[in-house]
């Protein structure tokens, strides 16, 4: 493959925070499941192991989150996640037809990825969601059960940390579902490692 | 029936209403109407059989008035007695009031602002003070201080033999404590402590109440912890009852720091505000009871309690009714009135949809792939 079919794409910043929050939410998943489903006999991970670790991993995640947060409006990062006009709606449209059927014939991608456009509308809109609207709910509820004296103290004659903790149980499983679908479209490069390699070593091949 | 109740509307007609409805003599004996004037000739089967039944009847409906006017004295004599009874409680209650204010003049935290007496001796007193409205709302809160201490007690200085009389708790909970001694005895405290140890060093009878009395978990937890801590927390108690550490220096074993020896839990501080002490500090192959085990034995299992079928509802929760169980779908849903408790108050209808969409995404994924292999591998066989 020569040179001129590779573009540098993805900043150093973003390929080490990528790298650290795949590492974190893999452990947070494993312990969460583990404290989740805490049944003798079939335990991935002990069981105040599990919880030791989610508390550390968490922590560190809402560190991450943070550094994320703050490194994309210092550098101009975000735009990235705000498709560009115009018809973004067709665009994710044609983008799902892809996906559907466009695929399976061979059709070439709809998206052109551009160093000012790195995701295909889908996929902006997708991580804008995730990362803006997913993942605070887990992990402000992840702290507030960290920290249970936040919470309300009796909700519907129940313990009011009962909300709380449903909140970050579901917005978890559906953080669990995103990766699964995030890991399986990281195979929708050029081959199928293409867009993993990127993600270590920034070089989008096209 | 409403119409019943509207025409016995005076209580002496409803009572001898049900006094009939109970009383009806069954229609094998009513052939008979001789049957209950026991001395009465049995009837002959001859012409003067109906005059004999005449006789009968009527001695039958003066027995049955008799009975009923007996049945009414009857109850009349028991209200009474009931209310007797009532006065009798009032009475008494009075009596036991009186007797323990004159214990309370001086063995209360109050007494001592205005001293009821100069030759008090203060400093064996300060040990020996009970808070009056604790005793009260506590079990034994309605009984006589003399009940349990005996004699001796009513001039002061008090009689020197008068300790020798405080009642043996046995005396009152003799098949209790014939269930608990043998559980005690193979108990850290029956073991390692010393002779001093006994039921009221962790059950103060001027305090306790039993947990079934609580509405409130948190109140028994806190009851209950409070038991332990009364030692476990003060070097001061835990030196009165502690064993020699080591027999050549005699020294007495060192209260062990509980935030150091616990320091493998999770969430210790919230441990101990929401469960007891002997929710793991007793055998979990057994029944919540008296064995009191120390760290080598004690549970650290944390599914015991952290999974679906929690220890603590046969634990702590086991006084609070069964009837919460299930409320909204949860398992454990007593245990969620006071506590979520991970693993433990879980709600498998929603665990099953998380569960069901989990795997369709990986099972969705899955086969987009494998069908995007069979296509890529179909295209490049027709090019070829």
């Amino acid at each position: 493959m020569s040179k001129n079919q590779r573009m540098y794409l993805v900043p150093f910043w973003v390929r080490v925070w990528h790298g650290i929050n795949a590492v974190l939410i893999l452990v947070l998943t494993v312990t969460g499941i583990s404290l989740h489903f805490a049944d003798p006999g079939r335990m991935l991970v002990e069981f105040s192991l599990a919880a030791r670790i989610h508390d550390i991993a968490g922590v560190l995640l809402v560190a991450a989150y943070t550094f994320f947060v703050l490194a994309n409006i210092v550098t101009g990062n975000w735009s990235q996640y705000v498709p560009a006009t115009p018809n973004v709606f067709a665009r994710c449209m044609a983008q799902a037809k892809y996906y559907a059927v466009g695929i399976f014939r061979g059709e070439t991608h709809p998206h052109k990825t551009t160093a000012e456009a790195r995701y295909n509308p889908l996929a902006a809109v997708t991580y804008w969601a995730v990362m803006y609207l997913l993942m605070p709910v887990v992990l402000v509820s992840g702290l507030v059960f960290m920290f249970p004296q936040f919470a309300p103290d009796r909700i519907f004659g129940m313990d009011g940390l009962l909300p709380i903790a449903m909140l970050h149980y579901l917005s978890g499983a559906v953080v669990v579902m995103f990766m699964i679908a995030h890991i399986y479209l990281g195979t929708m490069g050029k081959r199928f490692s293409s867009l993993y390699r990127m993600m270590i070593n920034g070089w989008y091949e096209h | 029936m409403k119409s019943v109740c509207q025409d016995f509307s005076a209580p002496v007609v409803w009572l001898y209403f049900l006094y009939n409805r109970f009383t009806q003599v069954p229609e094998i004996i009513q052939i008979n109407p001789g049957f209950l004037t026991l001395d009465a000739p049995k009837p002959a089967i001859s012409e003067n059989t109906s005059r004999w039944d005449y006789h009968a009847i009527g001695m039958r409906k003066i027995l049955k008035a008799l009975t009923f006017f007996t049945f009414l004295i009857l109850i009349a004599g028991s209200g009474s007695v009931l209310a007797q009874t009532d006065k009798g409680d009032l009475a008494l209650a009075e009596e036991v009031r009186k007797a323990n204010k004159e214990c309370e003049s001086c063995h209360t935290e109050d007494a001592l602002v205005e001293l009821p007496r100069d030759d008090l001796d203060l400093a064996r007193l300060k040990d020996l003070l009970v808070d009056p409205h604790k005793y009260k709302g506590s079990n034994h809160g309605h009984m006589m201080c003399s009940e349990c201490h005996g004699d001796g007690y009513s001039a002061y200085p008090h009689d020197k033999k008068a300790p020798e009389s405080l009642a043996a708790c046995d005396e009152c909970h003799a098949s209790k404590v014939l269930k608990v001694e043998p559980q005690f005895d193979i108990s850290i405290h029956a073991n390692i402590v010393t002779d001093a140890f006994s039921c009221s060093s962790c059950h103060d009878p001027h305090i306790a109440l039993i947990a079934k009395k609580f509405t409130d978990v948190r109140m028994v937890v806190a009851q209950d912890n409070h038991m332990c801590l009364h030692c476990h927390d003060s070097d001061l108690v835990f030196a009165q009852y502690a064993p020699p550490d080591n027999e050549k220096s005699g020294l007495k074993k060192v209260r062990p720091n509980l935030i150091s020896i616990h320091k493998w839990l999770p969430n210790a501080a919230l441990h101990w505000e929401n469960v007891r002490c002997v929710d793991c500090h007793t055998p979990f192959s057994k029944k919540l009871s008296h064995e009191i085990v120390g760290k080598d034995k004690a549970e650290r299992n944390c599914i015991a309690c952290h999974s679906k079928n929690s220890e603590l509802a046969t634990r702590l929760y086991r006084q609070m009714g069964l009837e919460q169980e299930k409320k909204y779908g949860f398992d454990n849903s007593a245990i969620l009135a006071n506590s979520y408790v991970i693993g433990a108050t879980r709600h498998p209808l929603l665990d099953g949809i998380v569960l069901i969409m989990t795997i369709v995404t990986l099972g969705g994924v899955l086969a987009h792939g494998a069908f995007r292999l069979i296509a890529a591998f179909s295209r490049r066989r027709k090019s070829k």
